[in-house]
């Protein structure tokens, strides 16, 4: 149903390739899945935007052909393409509050595509939108068809973005990673979702994603794209189980495992972090009145953290994981309870009583294009913190090198700019500087989860080495079960601002107690298939 | 930006050489050469009985006093006037600004002040202060950057809100580094590209308002020529001596054209992302 044939799409002069996709074939034949898979860069997002006509204007489709049922859309007049989106083929997007209008009701925005491409009159068209709303099961759909995008969550605006990109019955759906932003308990719900309305219109799907976890839960076929080629394409089980092209098979490699590692810990080593009854709650008052009811982000979370082990907090967005690791940093200010830093308690110290202490916990943070000052060269990152407890600056610059070797980064960069290294790198740059000023306990707040899984896995390697060669402690946050396996020794689950589970990370995985954290595993994506 | 910076350097240098650009008195009335065109010549007899003829290239305006050396002598004024505006309002803004938006319990009551300063229109706010002291030049940079300031100071605050909140700040804080340095080091250096485009429009803003305070009257004494009171002047006549509004406009236009220019460039050359692609 849509053949696309060498398709061949050029990058504007001076981007770092010539070429966004090379000489890409595919196809996908009506009822069927298939998963483009490829690390950020690979081009994925551009094939889909080719397919639907909507190439930024500084991107070219400069070969190939891609036959939507036969007809070639590059060759298609805007008029035609319009007619055809939505009609016969549709594409859902990853961020559904920025996909859709904010200032326009759910209803009135899937009445729109009704109104442009049929002649039904206003009640056959909220029929139409009532039966649609119910079928992406949404209950209650004429509330939701009167709600405006932000009053809705994520996974009921996804939701509302399938129902408008289904509500004509296309044959293509295209779905550009539409579960990433999500959580893995909504991922779940939204893929099923997709699956069976797939089955039931019989509608072709090209599934946009990075994960072969997803992969794994509902391909049919896979193409995995590499620099804008398309290395390998075939049958789902069989690619994952046996993939040909080099490529693919570091990819599925480097894949976690769900099963954890087990590592000898001893349990008489040195706590270096504990806490007790730690809570933050953000009040919402103003000057004059309350603006709203206080948020808990943070109830009640005792922990402790032994010299050499790492401690997981595993949750799904919201859960209060980020709090409690920034209330132990102490970058914010926890609201009862109490930090005990080596016996200290650091909960309520005042800014220079916190000063010297602080060296001794550091933090990695998730977003490496953010985490850098972009005016700073990496070396005056590195330096800052030695240089602030009274390190020269020749001493700080000399440990800044042989820090930049031990994260196996050239220590010649020492004078380049943040923007001139890859995500992966300069997340190794954030380690170095969280280890130059050499704390005891180094926090990692969702450290690897913007990177991609081939840098995710060399990220995670380096960590544990460092753990292990320095004898630190390690806080590690993340929201995926699949990391935590691979890092952590220790493990607690958070949902509502709560540790709900806490445990040696193989009991926990192999026994889950508590109700969230079976539903937890449960919803995680290729679970049933081991990487 | 080379552009800009060439122009602005001639101008400069204008300003400064002026007694020796002109040879006319900007400020010397002559009742009997009123309102002549550019490159009007004059016959003048000097002292000692002998005749000359001097030539007005721009031409002189209802008092009979020579443009030219009005514009050339009015770059002193208008490019004092402008560059220490800017440098002032930016100044005070920043520091301000700075604290601000960084010190959270200080937010309330500047930003309360500043709205309150903002309230009052920017006009009548330099009058009332101009006319609390004698007319001049200080007084009038005064009343221009008063207002000017909680503008620069409400930017500086906005950038700073969202600056502070960036990971690579928390990461300076929990290295250890003191709220000076810190502030110095990661937030201020981030403030700067739009406060310098922000700069070059106070600058021109300031030759504009200078000139509009000339005109009502409250500005610099008219004997000192700048380029806002040799338009103001000849506003009245405009239509039929446009010479008179004609040239000191050119100089405004072409000094803000290159303030602008140098503006961006710097906007530029500040930002090490820009300076790879060049």
């Amino acid at each position: 149903m849509l053949d696309i044939r060498g398709l061949t799409v050029s990058l504007p002069a001076g981007a770092e390739r010539e070429l966004a996709v090379t000489n890409a074939s595919l196809t996908v034949a009506p009822g069927e899945m298939v998963c483009l898979v490829g690390e950020s860069g690979s081009g994925k997002s551009v094939i889909a935007q080719a397919v639907m006509g909507l190439l930024p204007t500084t991107l070219r489709a400069s070969g190939g052909h891609i036959l939507l049922e036969g007809e070639d859309v590059l060759a298609a007049s805007e008029a035609r393409l319009r007619e055809l989106r939505c009609t016969r083929m549709s594409m859902i997007f990853q961020e559904p509050m920025t996909a859709l209008n904010p200032v326009l009701r759910c209803g009135e925005q899937i009445d729109e595509v009704l109104a442009t491409h049929t002649s039904l009159s206003p009640s056959e068209r909220h029929a139409r939108i009532v039966n649609i709303v119910r079928n992406v099961q949404l209950t209650d759909p004429e509330r939701m068809i009167a709600s405006y995008p932000h009053q809705l969550s994520g996974g009921q605006r996804q939701r509302i973005m399938i129902a408008m990109a289904l509500v004509l019955n296309p044959r293509l759906l295209i779905a550009d990673e539409p579960t990433t932003a999500l959580d893995v308990t909504t991922q779940a719900q939204i893929l099923a979702l997709i699956k069976t309305l797939q089955r039931e219109h019989s509608t072709g799907v090209l599934f946009i994603t990075h994960d072969f976890g997803v992969v794994a839960e509902i391909a049919d076929r896979v193409a995995v794209l590499r620099r804008g080629e398309v290395v390998e394409f075939g049958p789902a089980r069989e690619l994952l189980a046996h993939p040909q092209h080099d490529y693919a098979r570091m990819l599925i490699a480097a894949v976690p495992s769900l099963t954890p590692r087990h590592r000898a810990v001893s349990t008489a080593a040195r706590t270096v972090v504990a806490t007790k009854g730690l809570a933050k709650t953000y009040s919402r008052s103003g000057w004059w009145r309350r603006r709203g009811p206080d948020v808990p982000a943070a109830v009640d979370v005792s922990l402790e953290i032994r010299r050499g082990e790492t401690l997981g907090i595993v949750g799904e967005s919201g859960s209060g994981k980020s709090t409690v690791a920034r209330c132990i940093a102490r970058l914010i200010e926890p609201t009862a309870g109490q930090i005990t830093l080596d016996g200290v308690d650091i909960a309520t110290l005042g800014a220079s009583a916190l000063r010297p202490l602080r060296r001794r916990v550091q933090i990695v943070f998730q977003d490496p294009y953010r985490s850098l000052n972009p005016r700073r060269t990496v070396g005056e990152a590195i330096i800052e913190g030695p240089m602030n407890y009274g390190a020269s600056r020749e001493e700080a610059l000399a440990a800044a090198r042989r820090l930049l070797e031990l994260v196996r980064l050239d220590p010649g960069s020492i004078d380049r700019y943040p923007h001139q290294f890859s995500g992966g790198q300069r997340q190794r740059v954030c380690i170095a500087r969280a280890l130059a000023i050499e704390p005891d306990l180094l926090i990692a707040d969702e450290a690897v989860s913007a990177l991609d899984v081939s840098v995710q896995a060399q990220v995670l390697e380096l960590l544990d080495e460092i753990r292990g060669r320095l004898d630190l402690a390690m806080l590690f946050i993340t929201h995926d079960l699949r990391v935590a396996a691979q890092v952590c020794d220790r493990v607690a689950v958070m949902q509502h601002g709560r540790i709900v589970e806490a445990g040696p990370i193989a009991e926990v995985y192999a026994n889950p107690k508590h109700e969230y954290t079976r539903a937890l595993f449960a919803a995680a994506p290729g679970r049933r298939w081991s990487f | 930006m080379v552009f800009g910076v060439v122009i602005l350097a001639l101008v400069g240098a204008m300003a400064l050489s002026a007694p020796w650009l002109t040879s006319f008195d900007p400020a010397a009335i002559n009742p009997g050469f009123r309102n002549k065109t550019s490159g009007a010549v004059e016959m003048v007899r000097a002292d000692d009985g002998t005749r000359a003829e001097v030539r007005h290239w721009m031409g002189t305006d209802s008092l009979g006093r020579d443009i030219g050396a009005r514009v050339i002598y009015g770059a002193r004024a208008s490019l004092v006037v402008g560059v220490s505006v800017a440098v002032l309002a930016v100044a005070i803004g920043l520091a301000i600004g700075l604290a601000a938006g960084y010190l959270r319990w200080l937010d309330g009551i500047v930003m309360r002040v500043m709205d309150g300063l903002m309230a009052i229109p920017a006009i009548l706010l330099a009058i009332a202060l101009v006319s609390l002291s004698s007319a001049g030049l200080v007084a009038v940079i005064v009343a221009i950057v008063v207002p000017e300031v909680p503008r620069v100071v409400r930017l500086v605050r906005s950038v700073v809100l969202s600056v502070r909140e960036e990971p690579y700040v928390e990461a300076a804080i929990s290295v250890g580094t003191p709220t000076l340095p810190l502030l110095l080091r990661h937030v201020l250096p981030n403030t700067l590209p739009p406060l310098i485009v922000q700069a070059t429009y106070i600058c021109a803003f300031a030759i504009l308002i200078e000139a509009i305070l000339s005109f009502l009257g409250v500005g610099i004494p008219p004997e000192i020529p700048t380029w806002g009171n040799i338009m103001a002047e000849g506003r009245t006549l405009f239509r039929v001596y446009p010479h008179n509004v004609f040239y000191p406009g050119i100089f405004l236009a072409l000094t803000v054209l290159a303030v602008n220019l140098l503006g961006d460039g710097m906007h530029d050359t500040l930002d090490p992302r820009m300076r790879k692609r060049i």
